[in-house]
């Protein structure tokens, strides 16, 4: 990728700028090649990848790096994006929102300081990987697990700070305790962490006063370079029962039926149901099934039911803990089952946690088209209400067929909400399915926008759309959340448009891609 | 740059007339290198190009399965492993020089090359 500069930095003031980074973390740390920009574009970009195209990336060994670096930064009018790993597939990898913005590439600092298998924690740099903890559990044999989400590949704090989420739920629900870098590099810690000789910082979340965890989520405010977060430890037992549902409208009963079995903490970890879908896109591609336009009918989907042997929703309800309750759970389970259907559902008993280790294997459904394909979500949030569920499944799936796309949706049940995950497939190298692409986004936001539900997190390309449809009294949390991110960055260096927060100074690109 | 000094050390212990031991010297540090080679596949390659995994799978489909492990492959050229690496293919995401360092993809690019049985 050709260089393209930050707003209004010159071509010389830029190099300036790069030889002073060089001076803090070394030559060789400092990337700025055509193929280095490349390596950091978004690999399943569903617009131009030019929109959100770095300058370059920095990688600092450790804090008083990147000190120095927001220094060089905050003097050069450099904006830094920082990324822990990059693996934020289907929401922007490695990209920066803004064209131009330098990366902070936290990869170097990849530590595992602690994991306290009796207090049930552990202490992370950015550049922890899942398989990293997964490989330290396993070599110390620690009895702990830890969420991992469909991708393995990335960081166990970045996902975090992405309120990524596996059947475990959402892992920034366990983070208990920060060290971040503020714009200006003063260094904080939160929660209990925030006294001098803190020993409760990974223990209890709150501290004193505000807590501001759940403020560095998501946002732009701060640089994470230490997380404190929960792990569980491992189970007695585990049961596992299979859900296969034949008919596309029997989300709404299975919805009602495990609803309040999630709530009163019946079911471990979060609910899911997901369309059949996702059962051929790994392991098949598109063109087996059917290469006409629009998408998929119903007569190709019922071959591929009966030939991969799934339902039209598939899924796993999960209980684990120790072995006399979770049989004791079982039998209510199925209770409340029986009185929805009198279909059985196979069910499968395992000794120890249902631990498998992090995957990569569903990445292969960027290959659904053949060729160079891509993957973007639209995940809004909405209440548990079997009713609401099942007409949310009927709109969106309405809406991929207005746009000739294959609908592919999972619907994941905390009891008190549901976040209604809707997978996008694409190739790459067709510009008219990633212009229906974008139209089905955007009619997506809008409705789910028109209905009061909104997404959990976007990618790069539509921060700005999702961030606007949060408008209460005339886009009042927007107003605050840039007031506080002018006050702790006036220069707006740290990841300008993370989110739909635009500091100050770049604010006219708000909506412009 | 490993190679390099292998040359240079070679040519040292030539001209000293220790021929049997600049032999030996450039065996040891080859390797070595394939390896460390082999060390940093494991971490920077094998979540995918395993038994089993993402790309294994993906490369079954497209070359058929006979090429589809990277380890097995006889194949392999230095220039294109690390075209590959650094420009992605397919979908393969590219890797930065922070997620794969040049050293360790000079490395992984020794291992890969290597005569299929070494270690």
């Amino acid at each position: 990728m050709k260089l393209i500069l930050p707003p209004g930095v010159s071509a010389a003031r830029f190099a300036e700028a790069l030889t002073a980074f060089a001076g803090v973390v070394g030559k060789q740390w400092v990337l700025a090649t055509d193929e280095d920009r490349d390596t950091y574009i978004d690999a399943y970009a569903p617009g131009e990848e030019a929109s959100h195209a770095p300058s370059a990336a920095v990688a600092p060994a450790d804090v008083a790096q990147i000190q120095g670096i927001l220094k060089v930064a905050n003097q050069f009018n450099i904006p830094l994006w920082p990324i822990s790993r990059g693996k934020n597939f289907g929401y922007g990898g490695a990209s920066p929102r803004l064209p131009g913005t330098v990366i902070l590439d936290l990869g170097r600092m990849d530590r595992i300081i602690e994991v306290n298998e009796a207090q049930g924690y552990c202490i992370v740099e950015p550049g922890v990987g899942f398989f990293d903890m997964y490989d330290h559990l396993q070599k110390n044999k620690i009895a702990l697990q830890l969420g991992t989400p469909g991708n393995g590949w990335g960081s166990v704090m970045g996902n975090a700070l992405e309120r990524g989420f596996s059947p475990a739920g959402d892992h920034s629900n366990n983070i208990c305790g920060l060290e971040i870098v503020l714009a200006n590099g003063e260094i904080v810690r939160t929660g209990m962490g925030a006294m001098g000789n803190g020993k409760a910082w990974p223990l209890f979340k709150h501290g004193f006063g505000p807590s501001w965890d759940q403020m560095i989520v998501q946002s732009n405010f701060a640089i994470v370079t230490k997380m404190c977060l929960w792990m569980k430890p491992e189970d007695e037992a585990a049961i596992t029962i299979d859900i296969k549902l034949d008919k596309p409208g029997e989300l709404e009963w299975f919805t009602q039926a495990a609803t309040p079995l999630r709530l009163k903490g019946v079911l471990d970890g979060l609910v899911r149901l997901t369309s059949y879908q996702s059962s051929a896109t790994v392991p098949t591609l598109r063109s087996e099934w059917y290469t006409g336009p629009g998408s998929i009918p119903d007569d190709v989907i019922e071959k591929m039911k009966t030939r991969l042997n799934v339902g039209w929703w598939n899924g796993t309800v999960r209980l684990a803990g120790y072995s006399e309750v979770c049989e004791a759970n079982l039998k209510i389970v199925q209770a409340q089952f029986a009185k929805f259907t009198r279909q059985e559902f196979p069910v499968k008993r395992t000794p120890g946690s249902l631990r498998a280790g992090p995957s990569t294997y569903p990445l292969q459904m960027t290959n659904w088209y053949g060729g160079r394909g891509g993957h973007i979500g639209f995940s809004p949030a909405m209440p548990a209400d079997a009713r609401l569920v099942q007409q949310q499944f009927e709109r969106t799936r309405r809406r991929y067929q207005e746009f000739g796309l294959d609908y592919s949706g999972t619907f994941y049940n905390d009891g008190r909400s549901v976040t209604n995950v809707n997978l996008i497939l694409y190739g790459r190298d067709d510009p008219d399915m990633k212009r229906r692409v974008r139209q089905l986004f955007m009619a997506l936001v809008a409705d789910a926008k028109q209905l009061g539900y909104g997404e959990y997190r976007t990618h790069l390309s539509y921060m700005d759309d999702v961030a606007a449809s949060f408008d209460f009294n005339n886009h009042a949390l927007r107003t605050l959340n840039e007031r506080v991110k002018d006050a702790l960055d006036p220069n707006g260096v740290l990841a300008p448009g993370r989110n739909g927060i635009w500091p100050v100074a770049y604010r006219d690109r708000r909506g412009k891609l | 740059m490993t190679g390099s000094r292998n040359w240079k050390l070679q040519w040292i212990c030539a001209a000293l007339g220790l021929v049997g031991y600049a032999a030996q010297a450039a065996g040891d540090s080859q390797d070595v290198l394939i390896s460390r080679g082999k060390a940093a596949f494991t971490h920077r390659c094998a979540m995918c190009h395993r038994e089993g995994q993402t790309g294994t799978f993906i490369l079954a489909r497209r070359l058929g399965k006979e090429k589809s492990l990277l380890e097995q492959r006889p194949d392999l050229q230095p220039a294109y492993v690390r075209q590959v690496v650094r420009a992605g293919l397919v979908n393969m995401p590219r890797l930065s020089r922070v997620e794969m360092p040049d050293t360790d993809l000079d490395a992984v690019i020794a291992y890969l090359v290597s005569p299929k049985g070494s270690p």
